[in-house]
């Protein structure tokens, strides 16, 4: 019985040390994420690695804010929007969220019925099954023991971090090419500039910035306590930035390097594993990418009807009845059905929607971004922990490179 | 008579007593302190500042505002604590629905205007937080003003009468100067307070247990979530909380105060008073998952030689929980456990008979018996209270059938 006590502290401890931040980050890396990285790295080779480093620098930051403000006031972040700002600006961030989030969940099937693809299960049987134990699974009331099994199942990483080390990159070229600038050719091209934002819509979604602000407020964390959640940020940024970085290595160094340049499947994908696995890469990149994808498939429909609730007023909460929030049991079933019934269309480009999703992220985080720079300087709302000059400087840097990139992209595919 | 919504009110064109357009509507005042309901003034933005245009000056309110006076009379506003803002502090913002019993956003205010001699008077009437006060406000400048008249008629309102709406406002010198004292939530039953409270964000919970009254208080207190429990204690004055501690139960209070780092927990100690402190210490010294420590000290013994009448007189004087009265113990010589009689059987018997005759076969545990072993026995004996009884045989206190339930709902 004390054994048995003892034991049980223990897993609690280290999983006390798993915060949101952690948690928020690793979800960063789901289905949209591995297929991002995947293609740039077959694609570009190396010469996208120099996006890791400011990327990373703007995930910590930006994240770190949401934290603060979640310890500060002890609201969420489209609560504090509605309050700020008004009904109506919080109307259309809503609707702008729903529709980018959606595309991510249709992103996380897409990515549950590719892994299946590989084990030659039809999408028809996966994908129906995937999206009834997810609502399962949160409306029970089980999610929270859930969650601990997907965290675990995350070490899968670790799998791209070996692989690229066994695939033998170029390690000087990989390393020069993530610390130097960028060749400025590059910007023309339609395809690199998407993949750019791509990649900053991938780490950086605007979903994060909702979830881990709500997940900070959920755990009741203080502005006192603030400091231990503020490290649990940094360190998962840094872990998720790491396997980004491998992900992107180990394609292109295993794809790229032998003329694939592009990903249409998982399967392809996939080979990037087979340094590490050789023929069991399949089975390695499958159980990965289904344990992403359907992790994030939990938290995005019940994050998102949370977020749309809270903002424009209408009841929500598990702990309802659906006849007292019915906008929010309809809002997270529709978003699980539809995301779902999506990838059910016949010949449907799965991966495809994996990276667009991705864009849509960087095309709506710009907004996100404004309204949350904006709130976390109200000096009456925040008080003594509003951004420092520095700070400041930092984040409206990223802002504006992000409205650039977007407006890049949208001008390139105008001209086609 | 109208109704008019605030909505409709912000960014509406002033003119003034010569017909010119002279500004905007930006915000409407209330000053609680003079009148609860009553619109004090306007405040006006013009290209020469900002301006009050009290109500007695006004000719009409609605999409055009229109003032018997020239723009020149207009005195210039001044901030001041004591003022209501409503849309900076109604709109959008979360307020406590007294009788619906929950927390809501406010999408609108509705006013009432109505015309006294030859000006109006402006009064809030109620909140909207439904669909109609949304959409009105999401249309507003989009769709032409007749269409949407004619759409909102057809959504079914959902608006809180002003009586029934309780503010939220975290800076205490402000709650006083206008008047926020949340006297409708005080009366609800505290479990549907505890479930208001733990819907709201921490500095709107701490701004609640400020203010309303010790006894309340305590009672919303025991029924809260535990984590928040500690929360909200950690927030409060020292003093708050010693205050509250004393009119909660002594075993809540043991097991609230256990919860915390001990040199808090010892500072509120500290604060109570002699005796509340006692019980609560030795409550403390027992550890939580044991019979002693969900037991609670208060409860009624009288002698075992008692008549019926001094039970009844024992009753009168007690002043613990209601659960720990249903069953009245008796006690022998020396304080030890003679027997027990439920309330039932003293309100259905005459004042002169005997209460050992009354008496039931008693079912009693040790002090250290394990939680899940107490609450087996009250599903075998089918038990209301249960007696805790030291070593010597001698009474120390009980377990009422509610701390058994709570016990077994956060171990699930």
């Amino acid at each position: 019985m004390t054994f048995l006590r003892s034991w049980r502290t223990r897993i609690a401890l280290v999983l006390a040390v798993v915060g949101p931040g952690f948690i928020t980050a690793n979800v960063d890396n789901d289905a949209g994420g591995i297929a991002t990285y995947s293609v740039a790295g077959a694609q570009f080779g190396y010469s996208l690695l120099w996006t890791m480093i400011p990327i990373t620098i703007a995930l910590v930051v930006i994240q770190e804010m949401s934290s603060r403000m979640g310890a500060v006031t002890g609201k969420g972040l489209s609560d504090l929007i509605r309050e700020e700002f008004g009904l109506r600006a919080t109307f259309l961030l809503m609707v702008a969220l729903f529709i980018t989030n959606f595309f991510n969940i249709v992103g996380e099937f897409a990515g549950v019925a590719s892994s299946f693809e590989l084990f030659g299960v039809s999408k028809y049987i996966v994908v129906p099954l995937a999206a009834f134990i997810v609502w399962g699974i949160v409306v029970h009331g089980t999610y929270s023991s859930v969650e601990k099994v997907f965290l675990s199942a995350s070490a899968f990483y670790v799998a791209y971090i070996v692989s690229g080390v066994l695939a033998h990159p170029d390690w000087r070229a990989a390393t020069l090419s993530t610390v130097t600038r960028p060749e400025s050719l590059g910007f023309r091209n339609y395809g690199y500039l998407s993949m750019i934002i791509g990649l900053a819509g991938t780490t950086i979604a605007p979903w994060m910035q909702f979830y881990l602000q709500a997940s900070i407020v959920e755990k009741g964390v203080t502005a006192r306590q603030y400091k231990a959640s503020r490290l649990d940020v940094v360190i998962g940024c840094l872990f998720a930035a790491v396997v980004a970085w491998f992900i992107v290595v180990a394609c292109a160094a295993t794809l790229h390097s032998i003329g694939k340049f592009n990903i249409e499947t998982g399967a392809q994908a996939a080979e990037a594993l087979r340094p590490l696995a050789g023929e069991y890469a399949y089975l390695l990149f499958a159980t990965g990418l289904f344990n992403a994808s359907l992790f994030a498939a939990c938290i995005l429909p019940i994050s998102t009807a949370y977020a749309v609730c809270e903002g424009l007023g209408l009841e929500s909460g598990l702990d309802k009845r659906f006849e007292e929030a019915p906008a929010f049991y309809w809002l997270y079933t529709a978003l699980i059905v539809f995301g779902a019934g999506v990838i059910l269309i016949p010949r449907f480009p799965l991966f495809r929607v994996m990276v667009l999703s991705q864009v849509a992220n960087g095309v709506l985080l710009p907004f996100v971004l404004i309204f949350v720079l904006l709130l976390v300087n109200d000096k009456e709302l925040m008080g003594d922990y509003t951004n420092s000059r520095w700070y400041n400087i930092a984040s409206w840097f990223t802002v504006a490179v992000m409205i650039g990139l977007t407006m890049a992209m949208v001008i390139a595919q105008v001209r086609g | 008579m109208s109704l008019v919504a605030l909505s409709e009110l912000l960014g509406a064109t002033v003119r003034d007593a010569s017909g010119a357009v002279r500004g905007r509507v930006r915000e409407l005042a209330i000053v609680p302190l003079d009148h609860p309901t009553r619109v004090a003034y306007l405040i006006v933005r013009t290209p020469f500042g900002e301006r009050v245009l009290p109500p007695d000056s006004l000719k009409s309110a609605g999409a055009t505002v229109r003032a018997s006076t020239d723009a020149t009379e207009w005195e210039h506003y001044t901030a001041s604590d004591g003022l209501l803002l409503l849309k900076r502090d109604l709109l959008d913002q979360q307020i406590i629905d007294v009788h619906g019993r929950k927390v809501v956003r406010v999408n609108d205010v509705e006013l009432e205007s109505t015309p006294v001699n030859s000006h109006l008077l402006l009064n809030v009437v109620s909140v909207d937080v439904g669909a109609r006060g949304a959409i009105r406000r999401l249309s507003k400048g989009v769709v032409p003003s007749f269409t949407l008249r004619a759409l909102l008629v057809r959504i079914p309102p959902r608006v809180i009468p002003w009586q029934y709406v309780d503010l939220l406002e975290t800076d205490p010198s402000r709650r006083v100067k206008l008047k926020i004292a949340y006297e409708g939530l005080a009366k609800l039953h505290p479990a549907d307070i505890a479930d208001i409270v733990e819907d709201l964000p921490p500095a709107e919970r701490e701004a609640v247990f400020e203010t309303i009254d010790e006894e309340v208080a305590a009672e919303t207190l025991e029924e809260i979530d535990p984590d928040i429990q500690v929360s909200i204690v950690e927030s409060l004055d020292k003093d708050r909380v010693a205050d509250i501690m004393e009119e909660m139960d002594p075993d809540a209070a043991a097991d609230l105060l256990g919860g915390l780092p001990e040199e808090h927990s010892g500072e509120i100690l500290k604060e109570m008073e002699p005796e509340e402190r006692q019980e609560v210490t030795q409550l403390l010294e027992f550890r939580e998952n044991t019979a002693a420590g969900r037991m609670t000290t208060e409860y009624i013994a009288v002698p075992e030689t008692a008549v019926v009448d001094d039970a009844i007189e024992a009753l009168k004087r007690f002043d613990g929980s209601r659960e720990a009265l249903a069953t009245i113990y008796l006690l022998g010589p020396g304080s030890k456990l003679a027997g027990c009689v439920p309330l039932v059987k003293i309100a259905v018997s005459s004042p002169a008979v005997q209460l050992s005759a009354l008496s039931e076969p008693y079912v009693a545990c040790a002090p250290d018996t394990p939680q899940d072993e107490v609450a087996a026995l009250f599903d075998k004996y089918n038990l209301i209270t249960l007696a805790v009884v030291d070593e010597h045989g001698r009474l120390a206190g009980i377990i009422t059938a509610d701390d058994v339930i709570t016990m077994l709902r956060h171990r699930h």
